[in-house]
């Protein structure tokens, strides 16, 4: 194809956008040079990136002759969408790195010769992670091995090893390791609990490993050494812990020593001493002194308690070669053993403590004030005062006994707390609580439960526990996935969803429309009454709970003729219970405008009434919104909630809006009704016409998203239904919700009549 | 003669093997002693059954259980006609068959009855305790050594499955809850007959599975499912394969909480 044949294809491509000529040109250049075929399916793919971005387009454009030397035209669209993937992940710089190495970045995944990259064993090492911690540790990947005692970072990939099982192996080890960290307390360790205990603000206290290193001339090697016995320690936590774990580690070591992998991987911890001693070795040749730290190092290994231990190694290791002078270059920390990071504990610690602080004097403070305990003694921040402390009349005597059952780990103790003399009990969560500080701190402050007591006494009202008490709402946005057709793929992360409640105005349209429907209402409300829970008596069967007379009696007759009598002689109680949970989702868009928008509304106000006699529970939500990142979600009723004024008015307040953005909405309708657990789950949508956006979210792709959203709702079991009052709905919604989903209404002012009626049929 | 015979199957001659974690035989002998109906609550397999199995043994009564289902009629619980041999026959159920002869009625799963069954044992449960048999125009008074005892799991919380107030304030409440760690050890080695110190990593293998609560498993690995681990192990499969089959598939079918397990499984042994 020639240059000019290429710009036309592409402008007709990306019609009605007309780009700079200039641009187009230099884009296209390169195709001419591929042969027919290749070219129209490098074309093929323009309709997919450019809705997406013009100038990945255009690169893509720069780059897709080189790339298809690389492969066949096959793979082309699998590039594509790994392309946009980055692209929707990190950004255009991602996807244009990722564009130009396509040998290491599609190919060599492609032929499976990487290693293992993060997202995939994610999913599965989360929760190992968590099993072992019992808590809710985060798991991120990082260019450094470490911990902050909250989340566990490792390594974006991991290439050590040819075989995959091997590198997920890999993964797991240093995951290990770095839970173990935390769960021996490495980093939090203090020199005795409680020992400056008083007058400091906790939340900001320096860690006590980090005074106790800084206090050496040189730090740096005091902190490796310690972070060094700390991992000798530590593996022999672990040989006890999961021995099956360190067994294939030490098959994966013998195995891999032969293959030249760096020693970080493959060596001992207590072998990796021996490296702090290279210098020595090498100008005195002293060898009885690298014997003799060597056997410290293993009686280390088997004979040490606590992080303690450790740290008077640290100290008695840091003498020696200080008399030895022996130069000390940095060692390079095992691999699976990370650095020791302690400003970032200390920072995560600080941000765990004002947390668990703030919610422990929040349960506490509950606590008392439901046992009436508060009293009018309590004082806020009364000082601490030690264990044992006598009763005091006019502040508030606190004592906190915290047992520790377990000496490996303290998140298994048990803490007793006695305020004024009377032993408070407290409940699991507050024990969680307790315990998590204790393991944090080392020991458990006194004035958290002072200030609680303070908090209670002056008889705060305990903090909402939630957002908002009216029910599962959602703060902030709610991001979902769109489905787009040219790609067979989704375009991740790419709507967000704003549940926002409805803005009130005030007006007669409810009474009004009480008035009007009224005789209606009446009949109605009769009509639904005969669909609550009915019971029936279903005669001639095999077991139940009492005789059919007239079974009973024609067996009878029977066996006296000589024919066989039945054995279907019981009547039963068949109970039909409505169990059906139904979700409206009124469509607020601009269009509505006018008779459609009041029609809606009525048909609600008929509904609602129905349903209340009925007992259906239901809910309804309006949406509406422009462009992917503001898709408004209105709260008009939660499933749970009663119908009282508030939603009649908010029913009033339904008034058009923006565009009609359907697949985000349906989406976070689906979630919400996820949640309920109903044998019937409806999600009816009202609507007036077909999904559009200001962007370009219309069409074929609206409708397609749409209906892959509906796809997604009836795969979570929940039957999606329409009614619309679009006079061309023919054309697309058989297409969307399937034949028999949907029913259109000609004649809008006929919806409130018909629909109560609908929604009878749909249920029964 | 007949329901003598029925009864008989019911009584529990060896003593079952329970492990007292707390005051919880004392409360429920007390509770028999005084008449008051006890409502055992706790996770699956965490040895409720076989508390009253013990219970039933120690106390010389049989022990009727019923496993309620959403299914379970007034009529399944107290009795109903029967036609025999062209005559109308009045059989009890289990629990007028408790009621009448003194024996210990264990009602399982309590919440996946309905709400209306439920309602029949209220006039036991309270210090009336009778039972009116309306079909027959019979009420029936329960002897002293009548017991009602019944069980639900706390943890399906959800809206629908939850006892009524008016049920659940008739109840003395005993909460169940996992041994610690040593001392599941020692039941889960004594019942399945495995060494001291497998069954030690099988404990640590569900402490860890209990952790995952937040991840998607809304209940770890039961103390039942050890021991039935622990029984696969004792009758020669090899380990990884007992917990594959036995705690692994048997806890989920998500594909990366299996691994996530696998893992746990493949670090502890």
């Amino acid at each position: 194809m020639n240059v000019e044949t290429l710009k036309e294809t592409f402008y007709t491509l990306v019609s009605p956008d007309i780009p700079n000529d200039w641009d187009v040109e230099e884009a296209v250049e390169n195709l001419a040079s591929l042969d027919e075929e290749k070219c129209r399916s490098a074309l093929n793919q323009v309709q997919v990136i450019w809705p997406v971005s013009h100038s990945l387009c255009f690169d893509y454009l720069k780059t897709v002759t080189s790339a298809l030397d690389c492969f066949a035209a096959d793979n082309l669209s699998e590039w594509v969408n790994s392309t946009l993937d980055q692209y929707e992940k990190q950004g255009l710089r991602a996807a244009q790195r990722y564009m130009a190495d396509v040998e290491g970045n599609f190919l060599c995944p492609l032929r499976g010769e990487s290693g293992v990259p993060f997202k995939r064993v994610h999913g599965r090492l989360l929760p190992y992670l968590r099993g072992l911690s019992g808590s809710s540790l985060e798991l991120a990947p990082h260019d450094v091995v470490y911990t902050d005692s909250s989340t566990v970072y490792v390594p974006h990939e991991i290439t050590l090893f040819t075989d995959d099982a091997d590198n997920i192996f890999f993964y797991k080890l240093i995951v290990t390791y770095q839970w173990a960290f935390i769960a021996c307390s490495s980093y939090t360790v203090a020199e005795s609990a409680g020992s400056n205990r008083q007058g400091q603000d906790s939340s900001t206290e320096e860690l006590w490993l980090q005074g106790f290193i800084d206090s050496f001339p040189d730090p740096r090697l005091a902190g490796d050494l310690y972070h060094l016995l700390e991992t000798i320690r530590v593996t022999t936590f672990l040989e006890s812990e999961l021995p099956g774990l360190m067994r294939r580690k030490r098959s994966l070591s013998d195995q891999q020593q032969s293959r030249g992998l760096p020693l970080s991987v493959t060596s001992e911890p207590v072998c990796r001493l021996r490296d702090f001693f290279h210098a020595a070795d090498n100008r005195s040749a002293d060898t009885s002194l690298h014997e003799r730290c060597l056997a410290l190092a293993e009686r280390h290994r088997t004979h040490a308690r606590s992080a303690m231990d450790s740290a008077r190694l640290t100290r008695t290791l840091y003498r020696i070669m200080d008399e030895e002078a022996v130069e000390y270059t940095p060692v390079e920390p095992l691999l699976y053993q990370g650095v020791m990071r302690l400003d970032g504990v200390r920072h995560a610690r600080s941000q765990r403590l004002e947390q668990s602080r703030e919610l422990f004097v929040d349960a506490l403070a509950t606590l008392l004030l439901q046992q009436g305990q508060a009293g009018s003694t309590a004082v806020a921040e009364q000082p601490p005062e030690g264990p044992g402390a006598a009763p005091d009349k006019e502040g508030v005597a606190v004592v906190v006994d915290a047992r520790q059952q377990d000496a490996l780990t303290a998140s298994d103790s048990t803490v007793v707390i006695t305020i004024d003399n009377e032993k408070v009990q407290l409940n699991d969560e507050l024990q969680r609580l307790a315990s998590s500080i204790i393991s944090d701190l080392g020991y458990f402050p006194e004035q958290y439960v002072s200030s609680a007591v303070g908090r209670a006494g002056k008889g705060y009202a305990p903090f909402p526990a939630g957002a908002n008490e009216e029910g599962p709402e959602l703060t902030g946005p709610v991001i979902y996935d769109e489905w787009d057709y040219r790609r067979n793929d989704f375009r991740k992360k790419w709507c967000n969803v704003l549940e926002k409640p409805i803005p009130l105005t005030r007006s007669s349209f409810y009474p009004l429309t009480l008035q009007k429907y009224h005789g209606q209402i009446h009949r109605l409300r009769y009509q639904f009454e005969l669909m609550r829970t009915s019971e029936r008596f279903i005669r001639r069967q095999r077991d139940g709970d009492d005789i059919d007379l007239d079974a009973l009696i024609e067996s009878l007759a029977d066996s006296r003729a000589g024919l066989a009598p039945s054995d279907r002689l019981f009547i039963r109680l068949r109970r039909d219970e409505r169990d059906i949970a139904v979700l409206f989702l009124v469509d607020m868009s601009n269009s509505t405008q006018g008779w459609v928008n009041e029609a809606i509304k009525e048909s609600l106000v008929l509904l609602c009434e129905a349903l209340e006699v009925v007992g259906d529970r239901y809910g309804i939500y309006g949406f509406s919104g422009m462009r992917r990142l503001r898709t408004d979600f209105f709260h008009i009723k939660h499933l749970d909630e009663p119908y009282d004024e508030l939603v009649k008015q908010r029913i009033s307040s339904i008034a058009p809006r923006e565009y009609t953005r359907m697949g985000p909405a349906l989406r976070h309708a689906t979630t919400l009704l996820d949640r309920v657990d109903s044998r019937l789950r409806l999600l009816v949508t009202l609507s007036d016409g077909k999904p559009e956006d200001y962007d370009d979210y219309k069409g074929e792709y609206a409708i397609e998203d749409t209906r892959h959203a509906l796809i997604e709702a009836k795969a979570a079991g929940i039957h999606p239904f329409c009614i619309t009052v679009d006079r061309h709905a023919q054309e697309y919604i058989g297409h969307m919700y399937g034949s028999v989903n949907y029913i259109q209404i000609d004649d809008v002012k006929k919806l409130p009549h018909r629909m109560p009626e609908i929604y009878r049929v749909l249920t029964n | 003669m007949k329901r003598n015979m029925r009864l008989e199957e019911h009584r529990i001659e060896q003593e079952p093997f329970y492990m007292p974690l707390g005051p919880e035989v004392k409360l429920a002998e007390a509770a028999y002693i005084t008449g008051l109906p006890i409502l055992l609550k706790g996770p699956t397999g965490c040895g409720k059954t076989r508390f009253m199995q013990y219970m039933a043994w120690k106390l010389d009564r049989p022990l009727i259980t019923v496993s309620c289902h959403d299914d379970l009629s007034t009529s399944d619980l107290v009795g109903r006609y029967l036609i025999r041999a062209g005559e109308a026959v009045w059989t009890d159920g289990p629990l007028t068959l408790a009621v009448r002869s003194g024996a210990i009625c264990y009602l399982d799963e309590i919440v996946e009855a309905r709400k209306d069954t439920t309602v029949v044992i209220h006039p036991l449960a309270d210090d009336r305790r009778e039972l009116p048999i309306e079909k027959r125009g019979e009420l029936l008074v329960a002897p002293p050594e009548f017991m009602l005892a019944v069980s639900y799991n706390p943890g399906y919380q959800s809206v629908i499955k939850d006892l009524k107030p008016s049920t659940r304030q008739r109840f003395v409440a005993l909460a169940f809850d996992y041994p610690g760690a040593d001392a599941e050890a020692e039941i889960v080695a004594r019942e399945s007959g495995i060494s001291d110190s497998l069954a030690r990593s099988l404990v640590k293998l569900a402490a860890m599975t209990r952790g995952l609560k937040d991840s998607g498993l809304p209940e770890g690995a039961s103390t039942r499912l050890l021991i039935q681990a622990g029984k696969l192990m004792e009758n020669g499969i090899d380990v990884r394969t007992a917990c594959n089959n036995a705690v692994t598939e048997a806890l989920t079918d998500d594909r990366e909480l299996l691994q996530a397990i696998d893992e746990m499984v493949s670090s502890v042994f």
